[in-house]
């Protein structure tokens, strides 16, 4: 790494972690999701009602991120809700405010690179978010060992562990829009708005619409059926919310063995056994390349658009 | 055959004619040193009604004798018996044991003579004489009327019986001591190696049985054959010995033939893992745990819809008892399969038996899929890598 570039992303990590919005921010999502995952420690025991199931057949450790009382969301439910929120908060203004408060320009008459200040931002949020889910996520696991008292398995912890990774890369998602957005819209307040308004499209409005186009309606020959679910599965994957959901679901709940739909033919003969952990992250491999990939090439969209921008005193 | 001897004696004492008198003497030392030396006494008659028995090895005869004194005198006299030697004899009288009686003028006495014919004895007529003073008074036959034996037999009413492999073979011999002595017989079945064979007398299981003279005891002999046997008829013989006697008999035993098969793998392994839409070959062993050979054994797989199980071969034409034989499956997932476990379930079916492996098939994804998503992360991050350095440095 460049010498301007480690000192830049140094001081976008300080930045962040001094700054009031993102200890607000993490506070929210550790104070939630802790208390969804308090709830779950009291009733997991619901969850493991069988006795002839060997407890660690079933994932206890996954159950955790999973189970809910019904009066609180699962602490992946609440991830999911609340990641999108982390990124756009962290990053909708990181280009724009230094633009307004014109440090951008003075930060540039430094001798150093241009791209290294757009590369530190990103880097800087991916790093800051990525040690922030991490840490949660060992929280959990501690807090599990207190519960429980038997250790996880090493599959369990591979399996939670890049759930906390996909939940990084979901977030960097959202954060390279809002990057995008402070580069595009001078104003804060737009680009704000307009990462609010794509988060809410996402995750309350595109899936009516993708219903609206493709509905399933169950008629028709297998093969009809089939294809209708194909089609809305299709439109439905091009959210990073569907991604996020899907890939979560299948790392965190080994029985589930399938994305789309399978047909009697394919579940004759079947097991009910959890998939090994290398065959779950095949199913969803897909996924995580599509939330890296998105992410990517919104970025790359960001810095094209800030390379090119004309950058002047106020 | 009461006789009176004496008489040239008589005539010494009245003859004075010396020749005849010397000759008289030799004449009386002659009949005193040779022959029956000792006359029954004078005037004593013996009687016993039954003269000429006939019996069997190893009875015993019991004479009722009477003896009566037609003297004026009390006669004493000295009684034994005679009998061919192995016999044994025996006078009672009054429940003693008796050598000499003596018979009150004008009176009898009965005396009870036994005589125990022994048990090794040849066929014929036998003299048995009781002697009063050393001279024969009461010759007696005993006809024995069979050839007498000194030996022990073994015997049973069925030496034969059916079973499979895995039954238990129940006998019943009789052993009987034809001897006057009590024996202590050995048992020993002579069985070829997985037999097992055990004798039991009275509800103990041993080894050896004492049977007392002339008596027979009932032995048990359960046999279980080897497990892994052909079917067939086996002879089992059985002796009863002693130091010098010894008894034998040959038990059967009809072994049925069983139908038993077997199937697995030569690992015992019964897992495998597959890629959806390819194929993979298990070995499987096919086994005859049965005493009969199976013809014909079919190798079929109840499959997952849209799998396919070839077996190479297909049909086994014969397998003996306790062979083996490999056959190659080759396992073929459907192209729509799931991740995650199948079962795919082997059988082998004859007529007789059948037997069926569960095979447990993990189906892994195929990693194209993967490759690409990962060739797309990479050319995603390298154009992001061009465009940095298209667009850097400014």
């Amino acid at each position: 790494m460049r010498r301007s570039l480690s000192v830049l992303f140094r001081k976008e990590v300080a930045d962040h972690l001094h700054s009031w919005r993102f200890n607000i921010l993490i506070a929210l999502i550790a104070l939630t999701t802790l208390a969804s995952l308090y709830t779950a420690a009291q009733t997991i025991r619901s969850v493991v009602p069988q006795a002839d199931q060997p407890l660690g057949d079933i994932g206890l450790f996954l159950k955790l991120f999973t189970t809910t009382d019904g009066k609180l969301p699962s602490f992946v439910a609440f991830v999911g809700f609340l990641a999108p929120l982390l990124g756009l908060g962290m990053a909708f203004d990181a280009i724009s405010s230094e633009r307004n408060k014109g440090t951008l320009v003075r930060l540039l008459s430094q001798p150093i690179y241009r791209d290294d200040v757009i590369l530190a931002k990103w880097f800087a949020a991916l790093a800051v978010v990525g040690v922030f889910f991490l840490a949660l996520g060992f929280i959990v696991m501690g807090l599990g060992l207190f519960v429980f008292g038997i250790p996880p398995t090493a599959e369990e912890v591979l399996r939670i562990v890049f759930f906390l990774l996909v939940t990084a890369v979901y977030v960097a998602v959202w954060q390279s829009l809002a990057i995008l957005f402070s580069i595009r819209f001078r104003q804060a307040a737009t680009s704000v708005l307009a990462g609010l308004s794509v988060w809410l499209f996402f995750s309350l409005f595109y899936p009516m619409i993708v219903n609206l186009i493709a509905p399933i309606t169950g008629r028709g020959t297998v093969d009809d059926v089939l294809r209708e679910i194909g089609r809305h599965q299709f439109l439905s994957r091009l959210s990073p919310v569907t991604l996020y959901e899907e890939a979560t679901t299948i790392l965190l709940s080994p029985d589930v063995r399938a994305l789309g739909p399978f047909t009697l033919e394919q579940a004759i003969g079947a097991i009910p056994t959890p998939l090994p952990f290398d065959q779950s992250l095949l199913l969803i491999w897909p996924q995580i390349a599509g939330l890296v990939a998105m992410s990517v090439v919104l970025f790359g969209l960001s810095f094209v658009l800030f390379m090119r921008q004309d950058i002047r005193g106020r | 055959m009461p006789m009176p001897r004496f008489r040239p004696v008589k005539a010494v004492q009245a003859g004075p004619a010396m020749t005849a008198a010397l000759t008289a003497l030799l004449w009386t030392l002659f009949e005193v040193f040779s022959g029956p030396a000792f006359a029954a006494p004078a005037g004593v008659t013996f009687f016993t009604p039954y003269t000429d028995v006939a019996v069997t090895p190893g009875e015993t005869i019991t004479y009722s004798i009477e003896i009566k004194n037609a003297t004026g005198e009390i006669r004493r006299m000295k009684l034994a018996a005679q009998a061919p030697s192995g016999w044994e004899t025996n006078l009672t009288a009054g429940g003693y044991k008796i050598q000499e009686i003596a018979v009150r003028p004008n009176d009898s006495e009965t005396v009870t003579f036994t005589v125990d014919v022994p048990l090794k004895i040849d066929k014929g007529t036998y003299r048995v004489a009781l002697l009063a003073d050393g001279a024969p008074v009461l010759p007696l036959f005993v006809n024995v009327t069979e050839q007498g034996t000194y030996q022990a037999e073994l015997s049973t009413d069925q030496p034969n019986m059916e079973g499979t492999n895995k039954s238990t073979f129940n006998y019943e011999l009789k052993l009987k001591n034809r001897t006057p002595d009590a024996q202590t017989f050995a048992l020993r079945a002579d069985a070829e190696a997985g037999w097992n064979v055990q004798f039991t007398v009275e509800g103990n299981d041993v080894t050896s049985v004492s049977v007392d003279p002339g008596g027979q005891k009932t032995i048990r002999v359960s046999i279980n054959p080897p497990s892994r046997i052909e079917a067939g008829t086996y002879k089992i013989p059985v002796r009863a010995e002693t130091k010098n006697l010894s008894a034998e008999t040959t038990l059967e035993v009809v072994i049925r033939g069983t139908y038993g098969l077997k199937l697995t793998t030569p690992d015992e392994v019964l897992s495998t893992s597959i890629t959806a839409g390819g194929e993979r070959r298990v070995k499987l062993r096919v086994e005859n745990t049965g005493s009969a050979p199976l013809a014909k054994i079919q190798l079929s797989a109840d499959t997952p819809v849209g799998w396919d199980v070839k077996f190479d071969p297909e049909t086994i034409d014969t397998l003996a008892p306790n062979e083996t034989k490999d056959v190659t499956a080759t396992i073929r997932a459907d192209k729509k399969a799931i991740a995650g476990d199948y079962v795919v379930t082997m059988n082998a079916r004859t007529p007789e038996a059948e037997d069926s492996a569960a095979f447990r098939v993990t189906v892994k994804t195929s990693l194209l899929w993967g490759v690409v998503a990962v060739l797309i992360i990479g050319g995603v991050l390298a154009g992001l890598y061009a465009l940095i350095q298209r667009y850097g440095r400014r």
